[in-house]
């Protein structure tokens, strides 16, 4: 007896990507999960973009999400398929990415029993998920996937994994749309909607009796949406305050402005690391005193009144106590800050704070990011310079592996936009990149999306050239080469007396070769002289290009807290020394 | 720590410890205990006692209650940490209400060998009004119930006699606040 309005498990959840305006799926097939791909088969609102392994997908995923605001959405079997996506998934949940991993499962009669390519997904992914669901009843697929998508996007968002066994996805029930169902609030945990405004006037309050304010604005600012940025750009003008970003913040607010410090923390400007240790007015936007932030916590920014806007109620006096904080969406509370400023017009431009803005140029003197390009070697550093202003006058997306290049991606590619850097931060998973690029490209196909690599990253997750040119996708992979783990011989050289102990990548493949054989294209520069011509035909070809930038071997990433000090202790160059104390201290941190 | 027993206690000088009873109202569905349990070893807390009931069949609500050790800022970052998780609708520690009433119970199963120890036996649970659920000729079986550190009392005190064999189980402690 078919009845009409009834639909099979694999045709509900369809339907319901339709209903969540999802038009790009990425994924592999397998047997849990064969007939949502004979659902895929016979429609055509969805764009399946085949990985060449699930961490692709996962990584895809959150390129596509970090790019354009919305929820990723993959699709993976049941086993090796979601065991594969684990990382990708404990990396979204990091960095608060929104993703929904839909997995196939054995049939429910042989959940339990060793079958054939099972696993405990819902055990092994639980604490690497914002939530995930094991869906043993049709009846309740519309609804969970909705709700699925409604918790990955809300508050903090992050990713949610369903579990669909085979069975379930042949079972039929009646389709729910997403406007018949009320979720429930408690489970939703979106955030306050009403502005903390004894927050709002604490906060004006402060400002106008601080002597030395500053702005930290971390990952949660971009989360909020674009809307966040621009009320903090209002903010910073009408206030003049420094502010500077965490690795996650970059683009919240134009890296170029005066009033931008830059990327602060362990690898973080000198002016904006200093400007923390002696505020006497910390602004947290968004940003959870990560330890790649604060450097030693008995030393972090002593002097100064804490004020913190977070979503995640866990992230407010978690690492650092903060003296007030409110856990209203950052968007809702900086524009109520602009206009209590306004309606009451408040005179802050009376206060320019000529005193501080004294003492943050002159640690700008220092020039921490300054290096010696030589006449032959390509210092990495100029690599990512060239490559800005060869193409910062483009729609450009930059995603990045994990490692030293991905510092100085940091430090020297400047991003005025927000959702324009998308880089592995809490997790810090290397191979994250280029499936990164995949998925950023795929939510912007007219964009020019680079992946800044270094080659042993790069290596991780090769295969995923394969579905760039698959689907044409002109990504560039930009790898600053230097034939070693680049972060880890710098530790062992800062800390382990220079013995290199397995970061040396031996064995590299030749990377113009490697291209041309995936039909791609390659490109190299072996010296200063072959750089820029080197960026340009990169950029011009439309198709996916490796560039094999062949970088100095020695070179380290300044400036450095080292684990275990503090952001007054920095070393700038090589030539700085670490104080031995710390040293033995920080050799046991991460 | 302001809870207070349901039953009378006979001697009222227990230490102070830096414990803390949590309770938590969570949808009752598959996986919320495993989401909690492992909430507390991936992040390190302790559990020294856990106790999950439904308590309410029309809401599907179940209370869990878990008796945890750690500071104030801990705490305060488990009941964060807590209340994140979907099927949470709330987690409390009994010990930041105004007023809170704490039990718990205990079946202690005990042989003896003696009349000497007999009376000792029943001395004590006399003392701590402990209700008789079994009891045979060389062994009893009491039920007793209170704040844990009362059934803590009444096991010391047991425990003063000698040649007895004691076996016992725990429900860990349970709480409400008013």
């Amino acid at each position: 007896m078919d009845n009409e309005n009834e639909f099979t498990g694999a045709d509900i959840l369809l339907k319901a990507l339709k209903d969540q305006e999802v038009d790009t799926i990425f994924g592999y097939p397998g047997g849990a999960v064969l007939p949502i791909y004979d659902a895929i088969f016979g429609q055509n609102f969805l764009k399946h973009v085949l990985v060449r392994q699930e961490a692709g997908a996962v990584h895809a995923a959150e390129g596509y999400a970090r790019s354009s605001g919305k929820v990723g959405v993959l699709l993976v079997t049941s086993g090796p398929g979601v065991t594969n996506v684990v990382t990708g998934l404990t990396d979204a949940l990091m960095d608060s990415i929104p993703i929904v991993c839909i997995s196939g499962q054995v049939p429910s009669h042989l959940i339990g029993t060793d079958a054939f390519q099972e696993c405990d997904t819902t055990g092994i992914t639980r604490p690497c998920t914002k939530h995930n669901y094991l869906v043993k009843d049709v009846s309740k697929l519309s609804e969970t996937i909705h709700e699925a998508f409604k918790i990955a996007s809300s508050g903090r968002p992050g990713p949610v994994l369903i579990d669909i066994p085979k069975d379930v996805q042949f079972a039929k029930s009646k389709y729910i749309p997403k406007k018949d169902i009320s979720f429930r609030e408690h489970r939703i945990k979106a955030g306050s909607k009403n502005v903390n405004k004894n927050f709002v006037e604490e906060l004006v309050n402060h400002i106008k009796k601080s002597e030395r304010p500053i702005f930290y604005v971390g990952g949660g600012c971009l989360n909020s949406g674009p809307q966040a940025s621009q009320e903090l750009i209002k903010l910073v003008n009408k206030t003049n305050i420094p502010i500077t970003t965490t690795l996650h913040g970059l683009g919240c607010f134009p890296g170029e402005d005066k009033s931008s410090l830059g990327m602060l923390g362990m690898h973080g400007n000198y002016e904006a690391n200093l400007a923390m240790n002696k505020c006497d007015l910390m602004i947290n936007v968004g940003a959870r005193f990560d330890d790649r932030v604060t450097g030693r916590l008995d030393a972090f920014s002593p002097d100064s009144v804490k004020f913190h806007i977070d979503i995640d109620q866990s992230s407010i006096n978690k690492n650092v106590k903060v003296d007030f904080h409110t856990n209203t969406d950052i968007t809702l509370t900086l524009k109520e800050i602009n206009s209590f400023i306004e309606s009451n017009n408040i005179e802050l431009e009376k206060k320019d704070y000529t005193n501080w803005w004294g003492q943050i140029n002159d640690w700008r003197k220092k020039e921490c990011l300054h290096y010696e390009q030589g006449e032959e070697i390509i210092k990495p550093q100029h690599a990512i310079s060239r490559l800005y202003d060869l193409t910062s006058h483009k729609d450009t997306f930059i995603t990045t592996e994990v490692g030293q290049h991905q510092m100085w991606a940091a430090q020297y590619y400047k991003f005025s936009k927000p959702n324009r850097w998308i880089t592995s931060g809490g997790l810090g998973t290397m191979g994250f990149g280029m499936p990164a690029a995949v998925g950023a490209q795929m939510a912007n196909p007219d964009s020019l999306v680079i992946d800044i690599a270094g080659e042993a990253s790069f290596l991780m997750n090769i295969q995923e050239i394969a579905t760039a040119v698959q689907y044409k996708l002109p990504i560039k992979i930009f790898i600053l080469n230097n034939e070693y783990m680049g972060m880890v011989r710098q530790w062992q050289e800062l800390l382990h007396g220079s013995r290199y102990s397995e970061s040396y990548v031996d064995a590299l493949p030749d990377f113009k070769k490697l291209a041309e054989s995936f039909n791609a294209v390659g490109v190299r520069a072996k010296n200063i002289s072959e750089l820029d011509d080197a960026i340009n035909e990169m950029v011009s070809i439309d198709r996916p290009v490796i560039a094999d930038i062949w970088v100095d071997k020695k070179e380290n990433c300044f400036p450095m807290i080292p684990s275990g000090a503090a952001h007054h202790e920095m070393l700038l160059s090589k030539y700085d020394k670490e104080n031995p104390e710390n040293q033995e201290k920080g050799k046991v941190l991460v | 720590m302001s809870s207070t027993s349901v039953y009378p206690t006979p001697i009222n000088a227990f230490k102070q410890s830096k414990r803390s009873v949590l309770s938590i109202i969570v949808d009752n569905e598959p996986g919320i205990l495993a989401r909690i349990v492992g909430l507390f070893s991936g992040r390190g807390y302790n559990i020294e006692a856990l106790n999950v009931t439904v308590v309410d069949i029309k809401n599907n609500l179940s209370r869990i209650t878990i008796e945890t050790l750690g500071e104030e800022k801990v705490i305060s970052q488990i009941i964060a940490q807590l209340e994140k998780l979907v099927p949470v609708h709330s987690a409390t520690n009994l010990a930041n209400l105004s007023e809170s009433y704490e039990a718990e119970i205990c079946l202690v199963k005990i042989e003896f060998d003696n009349n000497e120890q007999d009376q000792k036996i029943l001395n004590f649970a006399d003392i701590y009004r402990s209700r008789t659920v079994q009891k045979r000729q060389n062994i009893v079986v009491y039920e007793i119930s209170g704040t844990s550190e009362r059934i803590n009392k009444f096991l010391d005190d047991l425990n003063t006699i000698g040649g007895i064999k004691v076996e016992l189980v725990r429900s860990g402690p349970i709480g409400l606040g008013i």
